[in-house]
């Protein structure tokens, strides 16, 4: 709906507007509503031009430069569409970061979702005391995530951990380290993930869960359901929009997976736990090679806008589903 | 026989859960009160004599500047997303504005996206302004980066005001300043408390930009935490007394604000 307002017309008579000079009729536009839109929108279009296009103009440009600090003579020099031509073509690592990037969430969202969802319907019968126990379960995913990175590599030092010293008791990692292995540091970056965004999940599924009409539930309970079939047949269904909000932002936020990386691994051993956001971030601040750099951004933001159209596309959709059924979750 | 299965049902997987959840930041507790031949000891120790050193160490290695940049960085930028936000949110919210709709979503896909690919250019332009390494470099960045959730969640607010109020507003002759001031912000002003507070949180969390566009004397936080393990040897208690003081604030933030977490955390797709 469109709200009548003050207009132009409303600020002067119709007689007098020929006699306005140029600050009457400039104010008189400033207290129209369009006036208003202008005044509102105008910041937030001059700020996001400052801060986000004219720096992706900037990398546009750089990506088509030889920026490196290893190739001495050629620093400046512009290489045309080389850099792009090289990511695309035949950048293994940039490949492998994708790749892992790719199993890692699939590996990641699915777990912490089940998990949550079953902490969640557990949860839900525990009324008392629900503000302390929802405080304490959002610590991992409230502190930051460099925090919950330290904390973890703290556990996991080899010999002084005290995850460790328990894993050595029974044997595990007495000869290795849990992070002088691909394997097993991948893992582990997947368990601190879980551990560290399951109560994401358990929060947005449990307030589903308490803000649902009790109706659908008695009545099916009256007709003779078993539990698991009221969980199965009412509450999954009627949870379905806050799955598809909690799954997709999972999803989006899993691919951006950094800052624990950073802390434990750094993308090592070789390679093996290189995720698209460190790879980007080892290309440009570790070699120094902005201008390949300046690429794989490029291609980062054509790939997140993508990704963004499904998310704003599947919100909306939903929007309107909620809105034509009456719903309002 | 009931309170048995209560225990069974209820108190058990409650303790477990629990203890997965808090016993790593228990034990991180822990050992910021502790010496270092306790943090150092390849057995558990789980019972020893508290001591303050580590955070009294921490403050003598310039602990207190780095958390005054991240709470001058945390303010700041927070008042500048907040206000250019909240203007736009109540526009989208209110009017139809001229591709309205692309502007909304780009303002998310510029949070929605990797933070490599929104930081890289700006450091590229920083840069070549001069300008990395200055508190405006990670100011604009952080701003920046909280504008979808200012916009997205404000937006969802604005939406809640009932329309009527502003009808009555036009009728007795508010022009669309006044209302806003006058009636739409007041009433959405709870929800717009918890919006600063989560762009509070989530700049004072941030690490990626932080990285990249600070150093030396602008660092905040999250970069100084990981940056005191060294090759050389990491004094662990003193990470520990610093992600604690890092931490607390947060902790306290989601007990008092527990009616807006779902909404901030979902962009304000789910009104919890």
């Amino acid at each position: 709906m469109s709200i009548q307002s003050g207009s132009a017309e409303a600020v002067a008579p119709i007689d007098a507007r020929r006699e306005m000079g140029m600050l009457e009729r400039f104010y008189a536009w400033i207290c129209s509503e369009r006036g208003f839109i202008a005044f509102c929108i105008l910041p937030i279009v001059s700020f996001l031009a400052v801060v986000t296009v004219a720096p992706s103009i900037v990398a546009m440009i750089d990506s088509l430069r030889e920026l490196s600090l290893i190739i001495i003579g050629k620093r400046g020099e512009f290489v045309g569409l080389d850099h792009y031509r090289n990511l695309l073509g035949d950048d293994q690592k940039f490949f492998t970061a994708i790749a892992q990037t790719g199993i890692f969430v699939i590996v990641v969202v699915p777990i912490q979702f089940v998990l949550g969802l079953a902490i969640a319907l557990w949860l839900e019968k525990i009324t008392y005391g629900r503000r302390i126990l929802l405080t304490l379960i959002m610590i991992p995913t409230m502190t930051a995530p460099v925090v919950v990175g330290m904390i973890w590599r703290f556990l996991l030092m080899p010999s002084i951990g005290v995850i460790t010293s328990y894993l050595n008791q029974f044997g595990f990692f007495v000869e290795t380290t849990i992070f002088s292995e691909g394997f097993s540091a991948f893992v582990a970056l997947m368990v601190i993930d879980t551990w560290e965004w399951t109560p994401f999940i358990v929060l947005i599924l449990l307030a589903g869960l308490t803000g649902m009409p009790q109706s659908p539930m008695e009545a099916a309970a009256l007709d003779g359901a078993s539990a698991w079939r009221i969980i199965w047949h009412v509450k999954i269904p009627l949870l379905r929009p806050l799955i598809v909000v909690a799954l997709l932002l999972r999803t989006i936020e899993a691919t951006k997976v950094f800052d624990i990386v950073y802390v434990l691994t750094g993308g090592g051993p070789g390679n093996a736990t290189e995720m698209i956001s460190t790879f980007a971030f080892r290309t440009n601040f570790i070699s120094w090679n902005l201008g390949y750099g300046a690429a794989i951004c490029l291609v980062l933001v054509f790939m997140s806008l993508i990704v963004a159209a499904a998310f704003y596309k599947l919100v909306t959709i939903q929007e309107k589903k909620n809105a034509h059924s009456g719903g309002d979750q | 026989m009931k309170q048995r299965t209560n225990l069974l049902t209820i108190f058990i997987p409650l303790f477990i859960l629990l203890s997965v959840v808090t016993i790593p930041y228990i034990w991180i507790i822990l050992t910021s009160f502790k010496t270092r031949p306790d943090i150092m000891s390849t057995t558990p120790v789980w019972l020893f004599q508290p001591s303050w050193g580590n955070y009294v160490e921490i403050f003598h290695k310039d602990f207190g500047l780095y958390l005054t940049n991240s709470i001058i960085i945390g303010f700041s930028s927070t008042i500048i997303c907040v206000t250019i936000g909240t203007l736009a949110a109540y526009c989208f919210s209110r009017y139809k504005v001229f591709a309205g709709d692309h502007l909304f979503f780009y303002i998310l896909a510029t949070r929605l996206g990797p933070p490599a690919a929104y930081g890289v250019p700006m450091y590229l332009i920083l840069d070549k302004l001069g300008l990395t390494n200055t508190h405006i470099a990670i100011i604009l960045a952080h701003a920046t980066f909280n504008l979808a959730i200012i916009v997205w969640m404000m937006k969802s607010f604005f939406d809640d005001v009932p329309k009527e109020v502003e009808e009555a507003a036009y009728l007795d002759g508010c022009n669309p300043y006044r209302t806003f001031y006058r009636i739409s912000l007041p009433l959405a002003f709870p929800g717009l408390v918890a919006a600063s507070i989560f762009a509070l949180i989530f700049s004072w969390n941030e690490l990626f930009f932080s990285l990249i566009l600070t150093s030396g004397e602008t660092r905040t936080l999250p970069v100084m935490i990981p940056s005191l393990a060294q090759h050389t040897g990491t004094q662990w208690g003193q990470v520990a007394a610093a992600s604690i003081i890092q931490s607390i604030p947060v902790l306290i933030f989601i007990f008092f604000m527990q009616r807006w977490l779902v909404r901030g955390l979902t962009f304000g797709a789910v009104k919890g």
